[in-house]
């Protein structure tokens, strides 16, 4: 027997318990339950809605005591259910009901107890005052800003001066303790569509179902313990201990003989075309919030909604936006047909009686089985509209248009203008190279085109290789290309690199420059001249030098060096001069 | 200079929102007048006591007690006692019998029977000088404690004179400064000494008066118990309805630390202490441990669960050592003259268990029905019959007495039956009521005890802070029930009801507020059932007081027609010519009782 072991009498049953346990806890090891409207085992117990109000004996002496928050004792003996237990018990829940008689809990615990009708009648509100909420904010979210307001039969939990908090972070703590259901969180008119289902839909999540490793993780924005310090909750209830808030992102060093450059692609701010009025209309969705709205594991559980909880009845795709236009970017992103169509059948299949139009300069259905795919799109019903939108307007010109976003497009098939009123438009914005893309292509020696996407060492012959010798590419970072082929591109690169490592050693030039240290007067000309970043400047001895294993022997640094520190290997000026006098001597 | 005479004027709230202080302005101006100033000094005192009777004022050194004492009554005072020698006899205290006037203050029955420790220095020394303190005595307790004395030892004395909290718990100090000091020793964690001076029963000012006359005995009792229990601060938390009483507080912490008596190093030793005031805002339920803590710290003033004591764990997890203001005055007495000495007074002996009895004296503030009202110190054990009808002096238009109510709204109503019942902490609890801290409502036949009752309940529902369930419904619906009780609609049930909800309370409820809150009712429906019974069967209420059952009638044999009712009338419900016969319309009468009062020949009662 531990040193703070006790024992204690439950309902005339032994129990071990340790020393100052709450009775609550140790009651229901042995399975006996207590009612309790107050308490929950996160929360520091409380101890105001007395329903738990038990009988504890001990040496002739006879108290009523709270089980949440009585901390037992050697020896005690406790009655969880006689005679005078059951009747202020049930004397509580009249009070109760009095006050709140029709809220679930409350009749449920009623009818345990047989009361049918309480002597004081049925009172209307919701709240019991249990105090789950007050104390949620306050001691464990710690953003206080529900409180208890007025007192005795007055009391009320509410906000300061009952106005809308800007303490609130709509973490949802309170309602989701709310034994009654009474607090319901109003959506605020601007905004909640963005932050709400675009986000993930709780604090911690795994990323997609997909997610490698399929790890949980916890989103900063909108854990309560980013914003206000307090909750940990998850820390408390999880048994492997993993978690971790002051765990912070953190540079490594690796070693490494090859690396493969796949650092992907970023949307296109839809921001930036106003005529497309992203950002400006709530129901303006780029592709890839599409995407996030429709996914069956997203914010809606895959059910297609406007912003106002409404189903779209028409619903406008626009294709090359940004692309395939000399304002932005003149090259096609390659993909956008494709995933419109995708799109496009999705909808359909969802909601049946929704209009869909596509909005295109060209379809571009290259791929296995892609063409087939339009076909099929054709048949489903899918409108097409051959032309380019001109504008995108929520300004209506009669009754239908009322309340809905208007295309102005030119429809080029028929030669007219036409205005399409729809509930909700999807942006095919282009893909774009990522933003530092530059600076990542000067770290790794190889070099970026106008466009800003890698640029390969030869655009047939060596599609996922660099200038510089072991740096490789793959996916969208070279230029658009849909999923098959960036599996493809990456297959490529990665065995380059495989049959790289299983060589085990690199055949380097033979022919390298070298730089006398006893000439060189580190001008440091040649640093800046070499393609492949094979000349540091050592500024302890004020001399450039010189990395055999990266020179490939190109002689710029030879050929610009002006105080002739630099020299090609087998190629030096009195071998060259040698070789001369030695043809003219003949 | 030595003075040939002294004035002591009271300067309690009583008698100074009676004028006293005008009073003592036009006496002032009125002796340089005669050229008096330096004969006589006008000293100004703690509250006397007899608050009924003020402004009051005693000439020393011949104990000459003049009451009800006007500006314009300066010059003839000054003139025959001062100049004349002889009392004026127009202002002498005579009592409700208006007999022959009492001169001297020692005769007055009001202060015969009263024993006086805590209130020893009321009417005797000005609050705001510590230097008249210190001449009665004043800090010697303190010094013997600090030179004479170790903690153990103060402690041991406390126990054994079986002083018991007066703030109504009666839970033997000795015993709570013994647990917060071992504490203390236990977790070496600082502890904190707090006096309550959150008084907030309505009728009761005990403490009130005892700061105002005698501030530096609190000090003193707190300074002692923060030595033997080995703080260093500790907090005064009264509230904000007493300013007069926080200022002179406040002054004397100033006195104190000027003379080293408060503050670092006290008299040289190596003991330190300093006091801080702290304003209630309030609230009825801070005067409990647990929600002055609360409240101390800053948080909202509502009480916690005590099954963790606050003496271990108490203000900002301190162990905190909370007693009342009177407790305290009565430190320093203890310690000067020996808990044998204090032991010897009040009933039992406890110096072998501070459990076994109640020693020492009480004070109550009586207030009501009684023709003396006023602030008593009474040795415990003392009937309550005494005090009432000796003390008090009875009940006032020679009315019979109905009930008296002891232990602030929490406590409970003693009939007549109860009258010879001792005064002290276990026979109140046992008969229903409670010592509380020394509120004693005394009430005449003419008053209703349901409406009593309903007026304790109603001030409860408004001061109960609603955390727990059974205070805030209990309180609510036992409110309702009276209501329609006193309007006639109540059921045979309800009584049965009544006590169902008060037992369930007591059982169950957070904190002290809500256990002893359904005490005014249980303790009138043990009592008085009977006017229950009345008000729910027969819709009468027999003391005259619920409006929707009683209307107002006109004696015809008594009534000669002056008119005089019909002028006050304020609803015309009054008609009747000039020296006939007046009657009134029952469906006019707003029963506001204006009529009983200007009619000179008593022709219109209640039925």
């Amino acid at each position: 027997m531990a040193d703070n072991t006790i024992k204690i009498k439950i309902n005339g049953f032994e129990v071990e318990a340790f020393d100052r346990q709450p009775l609550i806890e140790v009651a229901e090891k042995i399975g006996v339950k207590i009612p309790t409207l107050c308490h929950n085992p996160i929360i520091e117990p409380y101890g105001v809605c007395r329903i738990c109000t038990v009988e504890v004996r001990h040496r002739n002496r006879v108290r009523m005591v709270t089980a949440c928050n009585y901390p037992v004792t050697n020896g005690i003996e406790v009655f969880t259910d006689s005679e005078r237990v059951i009747r202020n018990r049930k004397l509580i829940i009249e009070w109760l009901l009095g006050r709140c008689g029709n809220v679930k809990v409350l009749n449920d615990l009623a009818e345990q107890y047989g009361i049918t009708e309480p002597r004081f009648g049925r009172g209307t509100d919701d709240c019991i005052l249990c105090g789950l909420c007050v104390r949620m904010c306050q001691d464990v979210v710690k953003a206080n800003v529900l409180g208890f307001f007025e007192r005795g039969p007055k009391r009320y939990v509410s906000t300061s001066f009952d106005q809308t908090s800007d303490l609130c972070i709509t973490c949802g703590a309170c309602a989701s303790v709310c034994p009654t259901g009474c607090i319901k969180i109003d959506k605020l008119e601007e905004g909640t569509y963005k932050e709400m289902p675009m986000g993930p839909v709780t604090p911690i999540h795994i990323d997609f179902m997909q997610a490698v490793p399929k790890k949980a993780v916890i989103d900063k924005e909108s854990c309560i313990n980013f914003k206000t310090g307090g909750c940990k909750v998850c820390v408390d209830v999880c048994e492997a201990e993993a978690i971790d808030h002051s765990m912070e992102a953190k540079e490594k060093e690796v070693d490494v003989g090859t690396i493969i450059l796949s650092t992907g692609f970023k949307l296109q701010n839809g921001e930036e075309l106003k005529e497309y009025g992203y950002g400006k209309y709530p129901n303006i969705l780029s592709s890839l919030d599409f995407e996030v709205l429709n996914n069956a594991n997203g914010p809606t559980g895959g059910k297609i909604f406007t912003q106002d909880g409404r189903v779209p009845k028409s619903i406008g795709i626009v294709h090359c936006v940004g692309s395939r236009d000399k304002k932005y970017h003149e090259y096609c992103s390659r993909v956008c047909c494709m995933y419109a169509l995708k799109f496009a059948h999705l909808i359909k299949e969802k909601i049946h009686d929704c209009e869909v139009y596509n909005f295109y300069i060209d379809m571009r259905c290259f791929g296995k089985g892609y063409e087939e795919f339009y076909n099929r799109l054709l048949k489903e019903g899918v409108n097409f509209v051959r032309g380019k939108v001109a504008e995108i307007t929520d300004a209506a010109l009669d009754k239908s248009e009322q309340g809905k976003l208007i295309l102005r497009a030119e429809d080029t098939l028929i030669g007219t203008v036409r205005r399409i009123p729809v509930d909700m438009v999807v942006l095919c914005l282009a893909i774009e190279a990522q933003e530092d893309a530059k600076e990542v292509s000067h770290f790794f020696s190889c070099s970026v085109g106008r466009d800003g996407f890698f640029i390969e060492k030869h655009p047939k012959l060596a599609p996922v290789s660099t200038a510089a010798d072991g740096i490789f590419i793959a996916g969208v970072a070279q230029g658009p290309k849909d999923i098959p082929d960036t599996v493809a591109q990456a297959g490529a690169a990665a065995s380059a690199v495989l049959s790289l490592i299983q060589q085990k050693e690199v055949e380097a030039e033979v022919v390298t420059a070298s730089i006398d240290e006893e000439i060189c007067s580190g001008c440091q000309i040649c640093v800046g001249l070499c393609p492949y970043t094979a000349i540091t400047y050592n500024k302890d001895k004020n001399i450039s030098e010189l990395n055999e294993a990266l020179c490939k022997g190109c002689g710029t640094c030879v050929a610009a060096c002006p105080s002739g520190a630099a020299q090609q290997k087998n190629f030096r000026d009195n071998q060259i001069f040698a070789e001369i006098k030695g043809i003219l001597a003949v | 200079m030595a003075y040939r005479s002294h004035i002591l004027l009271c300067s309690g709230t009583g008698c100074v929102s009676c004028g006293a202080f005008t009073l003592k302005e036009t006496l002032k101006t009125e002796l340089q007048k005669r050229n008096l100033q330096d004969e006589i000094q006008v000293v100004t005192t703690g509250c006397q006591g007899f608050c009924a009777e003020g402004p009051i004022m005693i000439v020393q050194p011949d104990g000459i007690f003049y009451c009800q004492v006007k500006p314009s009554d300066v010059p003839t005072i000054v003139e025959e006692h001062f100049i004349k020698g002889r009392p004026v006899k127009k202002l002498l205290y005579t009592g409700a019998a208006k007999a022959t006037p009492i001169p001297a203050l020692k005769d007055i029955p009001f202060f015969a029977k009263q024993q006086l420790v805590v209130l020893r220095n009321r009417g005797l020394v000005d609050p705001d000088k510590i230097e008249d303190y210190i001449a009665v005595d004043g800090y010697s307790a303190l010094s013997k404690a600090l030179t004479e004395m170790k903690p153990e030892a103060i402690i041991a004395e406390i126990k054994r004179s079986g002083l018991r909290g007066r703030g109504g718990g009666g839970f033997p100090a000795g015993i709570k400064w013994e647990t917060c000091r071992k504490a203390y020793l236990q977790r070496n964690v600082e502890p904190v000494v707090i006096c309550n001076a959150d008084e907030g029963d309505p009728g009761a000012y005990m403490d009130r008066s005892i700061i105002e006359s005698d501030p530096h005995a609190v000090l003193e009792g707190m300074a002692i118990a923060a030595y033997a229990i080995g703080a260093k601060e500790g907090f005064i938390y009264i509230r904000h309805e007493y300013p007069l009483a926080r200022q002179r507080l406040l002054n004397a912490i100033e006195q104190a630390k000027e003379y080293g008596l408060l503050g670092e190093n006290i008299l040289n030793t190596n003991f330190s202490f300093n006091i801080e005031i702290v304003q209630g805002a309030g609230a009825f339920v801070c005067g409990e441990s647990t929600a002055l803590m609360a409240s101390l710290e800053g948080e909202v003033g509502e009480p916690r669960a005590k099954y963790i004591h606050t003496v271990e764990y108490g203000y900002k997890n301190r162990p905190s050592n909370l007693n009342n203001v009177e407790t305290y005055a009565n430190v320093p007495l203890i310690i000067l003259r020996g808990s044998d000495w204090f032991a010897s007074m009040g009933t039992g002996d406890p110096r072998e268990n501070p459990w076994n009895g109640s020693s020492g004296t009480k004070v109550f503030s009586l207030v009501g029905k009684v023709n003396n009202t006023g602030l008593i110190e009474v040795p415990m054990g003392i009937s309550l019959r005494e005090i009432i009808f000796d003390i008090g002096g009875g009940i006032p238009k020679g009315k019979k007495f109905k009930a008296v109510q002891t232990g602030g709204p929490s406590g409970g109503c003693l009939p007549e039956s109860k009258l010879d019942m001792p005064v002290d902490f276990d026979s109140l609890t046992e008969a229903g009521s409670m010592m509380g801290s020394g509120g004693m409502i005394v009430m005449d036949e003419e008053t209703c005890m349901v409406d009593v009752a309903r007026y304790f309940i109603s001030f409860l529902t408004e001061e109960s802070c609603g955390k727990c369930t059974p205070c805030r419904e209990g309180l609510r619906t036992m409110l309702d029930i009276l209501n329609r009780i006193c309007e006639g609609k109540g059921k045979e049930e309800d009584i049965a009801f009544l006590e169902e909800m008060g037992e369930v309370m007591q059982d169950c409820c957070l904190c002290a507020l809500g256990t002893s809150a359904p005490n005014p009712v249980l303790s009138t429906i043990e009592y008085f059932k009977n006017e229950y019974l009345e008000h729910i069967k027969n819709h009468k209420c027999p003391g005259g007081v619920c409006k929707e059952l009683i209307t107002y009638v006109i004696d015809k044999n008594k009534c000669d027609g002056c008119h005089a009712c019909t002028k006050v009338c304020s609803s015309n419900a009054i008609k009747g010519e000039a020296k006939k016969l007046h009657s009134i319309d029952t469906t006019k009468c707003i029963k506001c009782g204006a009529c009983i009062e200007v009619c000179t020949k008593d022709a219109i009662y209640k039925e």
